[in-house]
Formats: C-alpha cells, structure tokens, sequence
C-alpha cells in the first residue's frame, strides 16, 4: 500500500518535472516563442487591421450618358449619393470608359441609353446597363445593389406619376402590394471582418499548437541521440507522466491565449461579440484540449522540426475552407466532410461562429460540443499509444546499444584484430 | 564555369530523389493536391440548394406558392416549415437554415384588399457569401409575388403585358457580368487562392532547401563545388527546382484554364509566362527572406507569417482599395499582389500589358531582389554554424 502511494507520489513528481522542462522550452526556443507567443497576440491585431474598414465604400464607376436629360441626371445623382457607390467621372464614348476601367480608375461602367426619358415618358420599359469588373465580388455586389435600389426607387416614382391616384397611400399600395422588409441577421453590417475573423481567431489557435507541439516535438528528436521522441530518462518513463505534464503547459498557455482571442480582440475591434468567456468556457475547454492531443498525436510523424512549418502552412487555407465559412458547409461534398472531422478546427470554428456570431446556446451547438470531447477521447487514446509507442522505441534503441557495446567489449577481449 | 553549374544540378537532382518524403511530397504531391482540393469543393461554381426554411403563418393559396416559387431557384432549397419564428431563429443558429422567409397571418387576404401586407426575410449574413446567395432569391421571390398582385390589377384595367412590365419596373438594370458572366466562385477563388498557395510552398521550399544545407553541414561542399561562387552556387541549386515547380505550376494553370475551363481573355501563351513568373518571383523572394534571416528556421518562420497574409492583402476577397492607406503601400511588399493584379487586368478581363507594367516592374524587382543579399548568404553559408 505504502509503496504503491510512493509510486504515485514519484509519478507526480516527474510530471511536474515535465511541465516545468517543456515551460523552459516554451520560453527559450525562439522557434517555439513565435509561434506559441508572437502569432496568436500580434496576427490577430494584424488580420483585425486588414479588415478593419468591414466593407467597401465608393466603389468608382464611370457613367456613359448618352441620354443627358434631367432624368438620366437624377439616377446618376441617385447612384453618386449612394454610400457605396462614387461616381468618378463621365465618359464620351465606350472606348473612353474602358480606358478608364484598363487603368484601374473605375470598376464598374454605368451606360444610360439615349432613349432613357422618352422611354419612361412613354411608358416604355428602359434599360440601364452595368459593366462590371469581376475580379472582386465585394465591388461586383456593392455596384449592382445600389443600381438595383436606385432603379426601383425611381421606377416607383414613375409608376406614382402614371397612376394618378387618389391618395398617396393608394399609390404605396399599387406600387408594391406586397411590402418585403430584409433583415440581415447577426452581422448587420455585412461587415468582411466580422465574417472571417472569427474563424480565422479559432484556427489560429489550432495551428499555432500544432506548429508549437511540432516544433517541441523536433527539436526533442534532434537533440535525442537515436532520433527518438522521448529522452531516455526515468522521469520520461510513463506516457501519462509526458502526456499530461507537457500538456499542462500547452493547456495553460493557451487558456490565455484562447482568452485573448476569443474575447479581448473582438471587443477591441468591434466585431460582432454575442456570447461572453462564461458561455464560451465550454468549447474552449474541449477544444484546446482536443488541439493538443491532436498535436501530440500528430507530432510522431515529425522528424525533423522545419517540416512542421511546412506542413501547417500548407494545410492552414484548406482546413479553413473545410469548416464551411468561406464556403457554404452545406455545398462541401462528402468526402471533403469527412476528411474535415479529423480537424478540431472543424468543430471549433463551427461552434464558436453560432456562439459568437449567431447568439447560439451550448444546447443548440451540442454537436460539436460533443464531437470535440469525442475528439479529446481519441485523440488523447491515440496520444497515449504514440508516446507508448515511442517510449518502447526509446527503450529498445537504448538496450540495443547497450548489448552492442557488450558484445563489442565481448569481441575485443577474444580478438583484437576484429575491432570494428 | 558550366561545369561546376552542371555538377550542382545534378546534385540537387539527386538531392531531391533521395529525399522523397522531403522534395516529392512538398513540390509536387501536396501542390497537385490542393490544385484538386480547391478546384473540386467548390466544382458548383454557385453554391446551390442552399436550405432556407419558412414560417408560413398564413397558410394561403399565395403562401404556397411563394414557397414552392423559392423552393424552385437554383441557389436554394426549402428545407423545413416551422410554426414560429422563435423555431426559425433557433435553427438559423444551429446554422440548419441560411435564412428563412415570414408569411404573416392574413397575407393574401391583406394583398388581395389592398391593405399593403409585409413579407420578411431574414438571411445570415455573418456567412457572406451562402448569406448574400439567398438574400437575392428571397428578394426576387417576394419582389415577383408582389408584381403578380398587380398585374392582375392592371390586367383587370386593360392593359396590354408589355404595358403592364414597363409599369411595374419601369427601369431595368442589365448587369454584365465582363469575363464572368456565370458568376462561378470557383474561378473566382480557385485562380488566384492555388497561385497563392503554390507561390507560399516554393517562398518556404527555397529558404528551406538553402537552410538544410546549413543544418547538415553540406554548405562547405556545396559552395566548394561551386568554387566559391555563390551566384553560380544558387543557381545551380535552383534552376532543377524552377523546373520541377515550373511543372506542377503549369499543370496548376492547365487544370484550371484548360481542363475546368476558367475564363481567360490573354493568349494562352501568357498564362504559362506569368506561371513561371511566379515561380521565379517567389523562388527570388525566399532565397532574399533567407538572406535577409540567414537561419533555417527563423528564415522559414518569417516566410511563413509573411507568405500566410498574401491571401489577404492579394486583394482578391477584400479590395485593396478598401483597406487603410498604409496597407495599400505594404501591398507592393507580397509579390503574390503583383500577381493578382496581372491575373485580373490582362489575363481575366484581357486589357493590353501596358496597364501592368508597374507590376512587372515589381515582379522583377522580387527576383533580382536576392542580388542585395548575396554576400550575407554567402557570409552564412561560408562561416557560420548551425545553432538548433
């Protein structure tokens, strides 16, 4: 019995032994500090800047009147006072408004046929035609929205003047019998920060561990004599001695960091914050534990230390892609679903977005709530046949050199001459 | 001269054969990979069948209609009927729905009397794209019931059918769409994300292949063969890589231009150029950022961090033009700008090169680039030894 407790209570001791050399790690390795520390407190700031300004504003177009009547004026003042909409200049002729565009001065042509105010004078449909450059679709679609309000608030005007009704309320009614009001839910803005942010916060802090459990992970291989990923110490001689010491450390690290991302930067920015750290506790947790385990799993496969920046940065851009933000989950066909479970970043970006952008209780993101301690499960069972893994290895090279050596000294003392 | 360049070639060659793990995986299998990635998820073009939902409180012959008119649009699909809007809301935050329509009790009945009855339509527009998709089909759907409503008034008045559509929408806006006139996302994303990424790969693998050198101590040699030359030590280093990459680049270009038929208004012939441009471009980037950080890792951290923003400030999903004035400058420092800006002026809409000029300008200023730092390349590959 005694014993048994001395050998928990040693166990106890390594593990802490553990966490303090990976802290050491952490804070010495400058491989290990930019991506454990730099990355996660300054990319947000920097991505936060990029997409600071939400959406565009004055998106330049050139307008081709070719009418030149008061009312052709009015739907080009129309579209000017738009907010987003600028009307840059006014061009003679076609070839002159695709010089324009050509030099990048505009994005959009607006041409207003000749027979624009006979048209509507006569009662006759007329068409307004847009050219749009369609190499950004945030230009493409703040164009033609303003085109398309600014059409139907003149078009109702016109038809008020052509009904002649009696009360004002009368033409309302005829012009739009039916009435449509459009919410933009959660992000009413539309803003393109509050939109990918939140995801890209979420995927910063899986692939910042991974890099950081890849990056500890190499350097522990290089600097092992046998290339193997556990030292041949007796404090490294359990695999939940390393496992829950070295992920302690990460675990504490990435509780603030999770922090920070998740709450301050939001707040600092202005994004879009529904949910509060108290709400949030819950997928944190299983997340960053989940991106561990991953990690430690993952990080058997790590040779040499420089890969593992291959390796994340390759995969960065598609697992974001994979978790459905950018482009619509429902479009991702099934076998690209199925390779995005075996990312946390999947759950974890997913259950964050509806949390925090969309105002979800844990009971409607119980999904991925539950899929991400599946993850901790597995991924933790997977760590541990890893490091079980590499601490036989470990034990093996070492007994093997030793036997060499014995029969290295065995055959020296028969045979001088078959030294090798 | 040609020699001792030969000699090294061959060196790498064999360097890249008999690391496959390394060389094989990172230029050409994981490449071709995301090529197919991002060209298959997105193979739609336009995401379609969507799911909305519906609240239909009116339960009308209209309502239905209405309905079974949304269902019928190639972006969305009515999934699910819910009896309020507090069941709506929920599943548009368990993200089920993108969004959903309202029909109010006594809709038709109201719009029937002329009483003005309202329609509302609620989208998530904290997913832009899927968001901005369904907006435009609820909108239309809703626009069209309205217009049904009133033609059959103007019907009843005697109007003819053309008279009745120019007195419903007086002004129509005929949007065209230059060089992309589907609207397909694919093309979109897929022309300038895989450059992008393909660009990062060969920016990491330039300063990692001149860093391993130092990490195994072969730099001696290396430079040894090439007497002591370092232009003729980086050359014969990178040419066999500029050939490799230069091959999966322009499969890259084939399986985009050729085989999923992206749009593109340039000869052919210009695609591949500005295929290998990037492919140099980049190579000169990394083998600069290397000069600049003469360590393995530090070098390739800083590659990384730097390549990861191209995806932003490429401006290819957030406009340049709309970010701050300062970033606008900072632009001119991610060759993969330079890039997106030659795919969209000559390539995608066609305009003469003259319009770009100042791009290959840049461009070619990121391969001489590493000119600046040959003699600190050479300092590291020469003197120092690698601290891990």
């Amino acid at each position: 019995m005694k014993e048994f407790f001395a050998k928990r209570y040693r166990a106890l001791g390594d593990m802490a032994q553990i966490f303090l050399d990976e802290v050491k790690m952490v804070f010495t390795d400058e491989g290990v500090i930019i991506f454990f520390l730099l990355v996660p407190l300054l990319y947000p700031l920097l991505y936060s800047w990029l997409y600071n300004n939400e959406h565009v504003e004055d998106v330049p177009a050139i307008v081709l009147d070719e009418s030149k009547t008061s009312a052709s004026r009015d739907f080009i003042r129309r579209c000017d006072a738009a907010a987003d909409l600028k009307v840059v200049g006014y061009a003679n002729d076609m070839e002159d408004a695709k010089k324009v565009m050509m030099k990048q001065g505009c994005r959009g042509i607006i041409v207003i046929p000749s027979t624009f105010s006979s048209d509507i004078a006569r009662g006759k449909q007329t068409t307004v035609s847009l050219f749009v450059n369609m190499s950004g679709m945030m230009n493409y679609k703040a164009l033609l929205m303003t085109l398309t309000d600014v059409s139907l608030e003149m078009g109702s005007e016109i038809q008020i003047q052509k009904l002649g009704s009696i009360t004002t309320r009368e033409d309302e009614i005829s012009t739009h019998p039916i009435e449509s009001q459009a919410v933009a839910m959660f992000n009413p803005r539309s803003g393109y920060g509050s939109y990918l942010l939140p995801a890209v916060l979420m995927l910063i802090i899986q692939q910042t561990l991974l890099l950081g459990i890849g990056m500890s992970a190499g350097t522990a291989r290089e600097d092992n004599r046998y290339e193997d990923l556990v030292p041949m110490s007796r404090r490294y001689g359990g695999m939940y001695r390393i496992i829950f010491g070295k992920g302690f450390c990460y675990f504490l690290i990435y509780a603030l960091m999770a922090t920070y991302l998740t709450i301050v930067i939001p707040r600092l920015f202005h994004f879009v914050q529904l949910a509060t750290l108290h709400d949030l506790v819950p997928i944190l947790l299983p997340y960053v534990l989940a991106c561990i385990f991953f990690g430690m799993t993952m990080s058997c496969l790590i040779r040499h230390r420089e890969n593992v920046i291959l390796v994340i940065i390759f995969t960065s851009v598609p697992i974001l892609f994979l978790s459905g933000v950018s482009w619509p989950g429902a479009s991702i066909s099934g076998y690209w679903k199925g390779l995005s479970y075996l990312f946390p970043s999947t759950f974890g970006i997913n259950a964050f977005v509806k949390m925090n952008s969309l105002g979800a209780t844990l009971n409607d993101v119980r999904s991925e709530y539950y899929c991400l301690w599946a993850q901790v499960a597995v991924y933790f069972l997977l760590a541990c046949l890893v490091y079980w893994w590499q601490i036989r290895m470990a034990h093996k090279h070492v007994l093997h050199n030793e036997k060499e050596r014995e029969r290295r000294k065995h055959a020296s003392k028969f045979n001088i001459f078959y030294r090798h | 001269m040609l020699g001792a360049f030969f000699d090294i070639a061959k060196r790498e060659f064999r360097n890249m054969i008999s690391h496959p793990t390394l060389y094989a995986v990172f230029m050409i299998i994981v490449p071709v990979c995301v090529v197919f990635f991002f060209t298959d998820l997105m193979h739609e073009g336009l995401p379609e069948k969507l799911p909305v939902g519906i609240v239909d409180l009116d339960n009308s012959a209209m309502s239905r209609k209405l309905t079974r008119t949304l269902d019928a649009y190639q972006n969305t699909k009515v999934v699910a009927r819910f009896p309020n809007v507090r069941e709506a809301r929920k599943a548009m935050q368990k993200m089920d729905i993108y969004g959903f329509l309202l029909i109010p009790k006594g809709t038709e009945a109201e719009a029937v009397a002329q009483r003005q009855p309202k329609v509302s339509l609620y989208y998530n527009a904290s997913v832009l794209l899927a968001g901005s998709l369904i907006y435009k089909d609820m909108r239309a759907v809703t626009t069209l019931g309205g217009a049904a409503i009133g033609q059959a008034k103007l019907q009843a008045l005697g109007f003819t059918p053309k008279q009745i559509q120019a007195f419903l929408q007086p002004i129509v806006i005929d949007t065209h769409m230059l060089s992309n006139a589907a609207l397909n996302y694919n093309s979109y994303l897929s022309t300038t994300i895989i450059p992008v990424c393909l660009s990062l790969f060969i920016i990491l693998i330039t300063a990692f292949s001149i860093g391993i050198e130092l990490k195994y101590n072969t730099a001696p040699e290396w430079m040894h063969r090439a007497n002591n030359n370092i232009v003729l030590a980086l050359l014969g280093k990178f040419v066999p890589q500029t050939i490799v990459f230069t091959l999966v680049m322009w499969f890259a270009t084939y399986w985009m231009y050729f085989v999923n038929d992206f749009p593109y208004q340039c000869s052919p012939w210009f695609l591949f150029l500005l295929a290998f441009l990037v492919v140099i471009v980049s190579q000169g980037f990394g083998i600069f950022m290397f000069g600049l950080v003469p360590s393995l890792r530090m070098s390739m951290s800083v590659c990384a961090l730097w390549g990861v923003l191209s995806f932003s400030i490429s401006g290819f999903t957030f406009p340049v033009d709309a970010m701050d004035t300062e970033l606008q400058m900072l632009s001119w420092l991610f060759p993969m700008r330079s890039y997106f800006q030659v795919y969209q002026i000559n390539v995608l809409n066609g305009f003469p090169l003259y319009y770009t000029w100042s791009y290959f300008v840049a461009m070619l200023v990121f391969i001489l680039l590493p000119i600046l730092v040959l003699w600190h390349i050479k300092k590291a590959l020469t003197k120092y030894i690698y601290i891990p």
